[in-house]
């Protein structure tokens, strides 16, 4: 492969690249995590719940990595979303994708009681 | 080249299999439980009672620089102000508006302390009411409680969570700029509309914007140049009325920082003995967030957005400051004294004192804070307002009413509404030397100085060139 074909390779690598990077950014930005929290969280953990109330400040930001990389699917195995949710019935870990979680998780840390700026969720 | 890809991938191997070290706070090995002030007493007793007596506890203090304090201790605890006008009227307390959104929790939302008003005499009580952790714990927050017997008090919104708390609580260090910033930047009811050039983007702002707090600038922290001893902090600015350090004055021109002929051209240095730095470095204030240049109580109106009532409120963004002479003295209109107002029949809730022959005096950088305040008929003496039941129900003639029984036990009171005039000075947002003014910014024909105004009867510059 000659210099100029391996300059043309890269470029149109590079640009496939971003093209990538773009689209998965696209699709990241379209999961609000206050919106995946307050659907799929506070729907069971709202204040006054049997379940405990959980707000994005009730944790900090240490517990929070801790919850979601080693409690959260013990603590909701075999849990069904309740009625009233958009998932109603089907189980928790599966009506929670991994991008749902991934964004929850991220709003979750990012208004954690230690951050900066600490969030109820409405 | 081969050995060399096997040296990078065993490298990689041995970096993840780094154990994760546990994050060491300063505090880590000094207790086990966060249990209150009573954990920071332990050590600390001696540093709580130096900052008991300190104008952040007191919220008042020797008033050397007030003209008019007749020795008395001033502070915004027994003065009146033309923003959210009393603490003490204001203390604390939660007004909700019909959906449950919280509109106010008080004055002491930004004291350091758990709730209790501070008291002239020092006690257990008084000491434990200290919130060290407000100010030296970085991730600490608080909110206000109603405890079982309907006492309002603040605590750690973390106090159901002791392993979190007992976290943050070990993360102690010298005040930094975000936490000074979470109070100095907010007062006045929204960001930077009190102080004007108090902005929170100073905890991470650009060389443009500030070139001594900028990580690119000098990165400096609010307490490099305003820490003190005994929990005292240096600089009073102009509108402020107690000193928490009388007789140190806080300067650009110390040996440590400038030097008093910081500049290359004499003629910048000759003009350094009867100009603030910040004339000509600060240019403009109120750069990233709009300030607060007028409230007029008397006009009270439902804000739809903010779901309260609120005084009708003139926002404004890259100000040029107002320029007037600053011996060090100020003249605060106090409550219980008979409104002094200038020619324009404001009152003058806080003016500069100094002219062009006192040699004590330089030309300094002004916000100018316009108002509309009640003022007790029969006596001339200005009122404030209890501004929470207000703020959910709009009645600004009851909430007068009730500031005026609280403040003078006046229970039927006459008022009339008065414009007010306060001056604050602009000392922060310290711009890069290529954006300071240059001569004809002030000199020239459009320039900004009123020099009438300033005591000259033309531009100084101006009648040089004519007597030549």
């Amino acid at each position: 492969m000659g210099t100029k074909e391996l300059s043309l390779a890269c470029a149109v690598g590079a640009l496939v690249s971003v093209m990538a990077l773009d689209a998965m950014a696209a699709k990241k930005a379209k999961i609000d995590g206050k919106e995946m929290f307050k659907a799929n969280c506070k729907i069971c953990h709202d204040k006054g719940s049997a379940s405990g109330e959980y707000t994005p400040m009730t944790l900090i930001s240490d517990q929070w990595e801790r919850f979601f990389d080693k409690k959260y699917l013990k603590a909701h195995e075999g849990l069904k979303m309740p009625a009233g949710s958009e998932s109603e019935g089907q189980g928790v870990t599966e009506a929670i994708t991994p991008e749902i979680l991934q964004a929850i998780k991220d709003f979750a840390i990012k208004h954690a009681a230690d951050s900066e700026h600490p969030m109820t969720c409405g | 080249m081969r050995t060399n890809h096997i040296s990078t991938a065993l490298g990689c191997l041995m970096l993840c299999a780094i154990p994760t070290q546990a994050v060491e706070y300063a505090h880590q090995e000094y207790f086990e439980h966060y249990e209150g002030t009573k954990t920071c007493l332990e050590c600390h007793e001696e540093e709580a009672k130096t900052f008991f007596h300190s104008q952040h506890y007191q919220w008042r203090g020797e008033s050397p620089s007030i003209v008019n304090a007749d020795g008395k201790k001033l502070g915004k605890m027994n003065t009146i102000n033309d923003f959210c006008t009393s603490p003490r009227a204001n203390w604390i307390g939660v007004s909700t508006s019909p959906s449950g959104k919280v509109l106010s929790e008080g004055c002491s939302k930004c004291h350091a302390g758990f709730g209790l008003l501070p008291e002239e005499t020092m006690t257990d009580e008084q000491l434990e009411n200290i919130d060290c952790l407000i100010c030296h714990a970085s991730g600490y927050r608080r909110s206000l409680f109603e405890d079982e017997n309907g006492q309002l008090a603040r605590k750690p919104i973390l106090w159901k969570n002791q392993e979190g708390l007992d976290s943050v609580a070990k993360r102690i260090s010298l005040p930094k700029n975000a936490m000074c910033l979470r109070c100095h930047s907010a007062s006045g009811g929204g960001p930077n509309w009190k102080r004007g050039d108090i902005e929170y983007v100073l905890s991470e702002c650009d060389r443009d914007h500030d070139v001594h707090m900028a990580a690119d600038g000098a990165g400096m922290q609010c307490v490099d140049c305003h820490a003190g001893e005994d929990h005292r902090v240096r600089g009073r600015g102009v509108d402020l009325a107690a000193n928490d350090m009388p007789g140190v004055h806080l300067s650009c021109a110390t040996a440590d920082c400038h030097g008093p002929n910081p500049h290359g051209e004499p003629i910048l240095n000759s003009h350094a003995k009867k100009v603030d730095c910040t004339v000509c470095h600060v240019p403009r204030f109120a750069k990233v967030d709009p300030t607060d240049m007028f409230r007029d109580w008397s006009k009270p109106h439902y804000s739809d957005e903010l779901e309260k009532y609120e005084a009708t409120i003139v926002l404004a963004s890259n100000q040029v400051p107002t320029y007037a002479w600053f011996n060090g003295i100020t003249r605060a209109q106090l409550p219980g004294s008979p409104a002094q107002r200038n020619q324009d029949g404001q009152v003058e809730m806080m003016v500069p004192l100094g002219n062009r022959l006192d040699p004590a005096s330089k030309i300094h950088a002004f916000k100018v804070h316009r108002g509309r305040l009640p003022v007790l008929a029969e006596k001339d003496w200005i009122i404030p307002i209890v501004v929470e039941e207000f703020f959910a129900d709009g009645d600004i003639d009851k909430a007068v009413r009730n500031a005026a029984k609280e403040m003078y036990q006046v229970s039927d009171p006459k008022y009339v509404w008065n414009d007010t005039i306060r001056y604050m000075g602009i000392f922060h947002g310290v711009e890069p030397a290529a954006n300071a003014l240059d001569c004809l910014e002030c000199h020239g024909v459009a320039g900004r100085m009123p020099w009438k105004g300033l005591g000259y009867d033309e531009d100084p510059l101006a009648a040089l060139l004519k007597r030549k």
